[in-house]
């Protein structure tokens, strides 16, 4: 049993006061390790991507009974980072009918917030970079901020075929936040509060000394609340079924058609990051963060449950898309808003309801 | 955060804050201006948080960049014609415009200038959130209903007009 929390606190500390002890201002050494601190957070965010794209590979190769990458490193191990070499060194190409500083600022503006979005969640006991009140909150408003992202690259790229998979973009992304953030407010009435570090910490526990006091396993409200996330984190990821804006038989590639090189490769870390973040999400609202389950107590420690549970939330992500077939865009809206939107309504309510019955 | 690195803060966001502002009335490029009132807006949020108003910050970015700037530029992409790129934003009245916006600037100033002389209130402000939520759903309850309804209306009306005449 290892917590890499306190660990990491107790180093920090450690290093503020050597800091300290040799003339740094107590102001500028909190600042300097907050600084530090905030890297290690990008790393660690640019790097999962590079995982989830093996992963992916992987998983797509042995649910068609391929073998998938294994040339580079053991069992293809290191495809990514050849991918990676690869990406950075091909020509950067701008299309003449491209708005230059448009084609620029689309995947800046599609990756910056990802790396922010990380900053509420509760990796571990001890382990939320900013335990901000307004976490959930938080993350669904940053994240927005990406597709603007997606829709410049439509614009920028002077290609009608980007156009379209930015102008369905919008339409998608805009139409699934509604019922994603819906679906979580049930959790939030629940537990009364923002925090994903409180309300992560709030689901542990047991009833009957067996079933896991996880927001899922609450009957009726936990479940519908999760599928709704779920399906509305898949189609907010852009992920199949749901990827229409850049459904490759139709729109060659949409909004990231005209981009090569690291543009492209800043899109496809964006969208990967997503993926992470919303099962992230889901472990922290609905599987109760770090607790453990099964195993006695303390084995594992927390941070590597949540690793553990966010991956399998992951392995679902890749599951769907290689099993799914895509929606035709109209299905994809009337879905939204005929369907998921409703039974959102429906789960709040019924969450009131049970809200009152245990004030009673 | 000390007060001298927030107000360093603070005036470097007021300062991004005016140069997209002045971008978005300025620019010739229809898309352009959308571009950056999205960073205007983000700015405003940013300022939102540095003054302890962490829903509203939020809320801000939510609503604004998240929704209402990704309807706008849905809108610029669908109808963009050649010409919007290169529109000019002002025409001849653009003095008395001017006029006009320095009026609003200069009362705005001296009606905040009442509220700076009172001094904030001291250490870490804390979460906005539940006492916010309080006061919407208690003291505020009616002024809170009626803009719902004022907002309901709207969206009844927008589905009304945006019917197809012989559906």
């Amino acid at each position: 049993m290892f917590e890499l929390g306190p660990a990491l606190h107790h180093a920090f500390e450690l290093l503020r006061g050597f800091a300290v002890s040799h003339g740094m201002s107590r102001d500028a050494a909190l600042l300097l390790s907050k600084i530090i601190q905030a890297n290690i957070l990008v790393l660690g965010v640019a790097v999962i991507p590079m995982v989830l794209v093996y992963a992916e590979r992987k998983v797509s190769a042995f649910m068609q009974a391929r073998l998938g990458p294994m040339h580079v490193g053991p069992w293809g191990i290191l495809q990514t980072f050849a991918d990676g070499v690869k990406l950075m060194l091909k020509e950067d190409v701008v299309p003449a009918g491209a708005d230059k500083w448009v084609h620029f600022l689309a995947p800046v503006v599609a990756v910056a917030p990802v790396f922010v979005c990380f900053a509420p969640v509760p990796f571990g006991q001890g382990l939320t970079p900013v335990d901000l009140d307004t976490g959930v909150l938080f993350i669904f408003a940053v994240s927005g901020v990406s597709t603007i992202g997606i829709l410049l690259g439509g614009w920028g790229s002077g290609n009608k075929f980007s156009m379209l998979g930015g102008l369905r973009a919008a339409a998608q992304l805009l139409s699934y936040e509604i019922p994603r953030v819906l679906s979580v407010i049930p959790v939030l009435m629940w537990y009364g509060s923002m925090s994903l570090g409180t309300i992560a910490l709030a689901q542990h526990g047991r009833w009957l000394g067996i079933l896991p006091k996880w927001f899922i396993f609450y009957p009726v409200i936990g479940q519908i609340a999760f599928l709704i996330f779920l399906i509305s984190s898949v189609a907010e990821t852009n992920r199949t079924p749901f990827d229409i804006p850049e459904a490759e038989s139709e729109l060659v590639a949409g909004f990231h058609t005209e981009f090569s090189g690291l543009k492209f490769a800043l899109f496809f870390l964006a969208e990967y990051a997503y993926v992470f973040l919303a099962s992230a999400m889901g472990t922290a609202l609905f599987l109760g963060g770090g607790d453990g389950f099964l195993l006695p107590n303390g084995i594992l420690p927390s941070w590597i449950w949540f690793l553990l549970k966010t991956f399998a939330l992951v392995f679902l992500f890749l599951w769907f898309r290689w099993t799914y077939p895509r929606l035709r865009i109209d299905r994809l809206m009337q879905f939204c808003w005929k369907f998921l939107m409703p039974w959102s309504f429906v789960n709040i309510a019924l969450t009131g309801l049970l809200v009152l019955v245990r004030q009673r | 955060m000390s007060p001298s690195l927030s107000s360093l803060v603070f005036y470097a966001f007021s300062a991004m804050l005016v140069v997209t502002a002045v971008g978005v009335v300025t620019l010739r490029n229809v898309f352009y201006s959308a571009v950056s009132l999205v960073a205007a807006l983000t700015i405003v949020a940013g300022l939102f948080v540095l003054l302890g108003a962490d829903f509203l910050g939020a809320a801000q970015v939510l609503v604004y960049v998240g929704g209402i700037l990704i309807i706008m530029l849905f809108v610029i992409m669908l109808s963009q014609q050649p010409r919007d790129l290169l529109q000019r934003q002002t025409n001849d009245q653009w003095i008395a415009g001017l006029f006009f916006a320095l009026t609003i600037g200069v009362s705005l100033v001296r009606a905040f200038t009442y509220f700076v002389s009172q001094t904030p209130p001291d250490g870490d402000i804390a979460p906005t959130s539940a006492s916010l939520g309080r006061l919407l759903l208690g003291e505020m309850l009616l002024p809170f209903e009626a803009v719902s309804l004022i907002l309901l209306a709207a969206l009844v009306g927008a589905v009304v007009f945006g019917q197809e005449k012989n559906a």
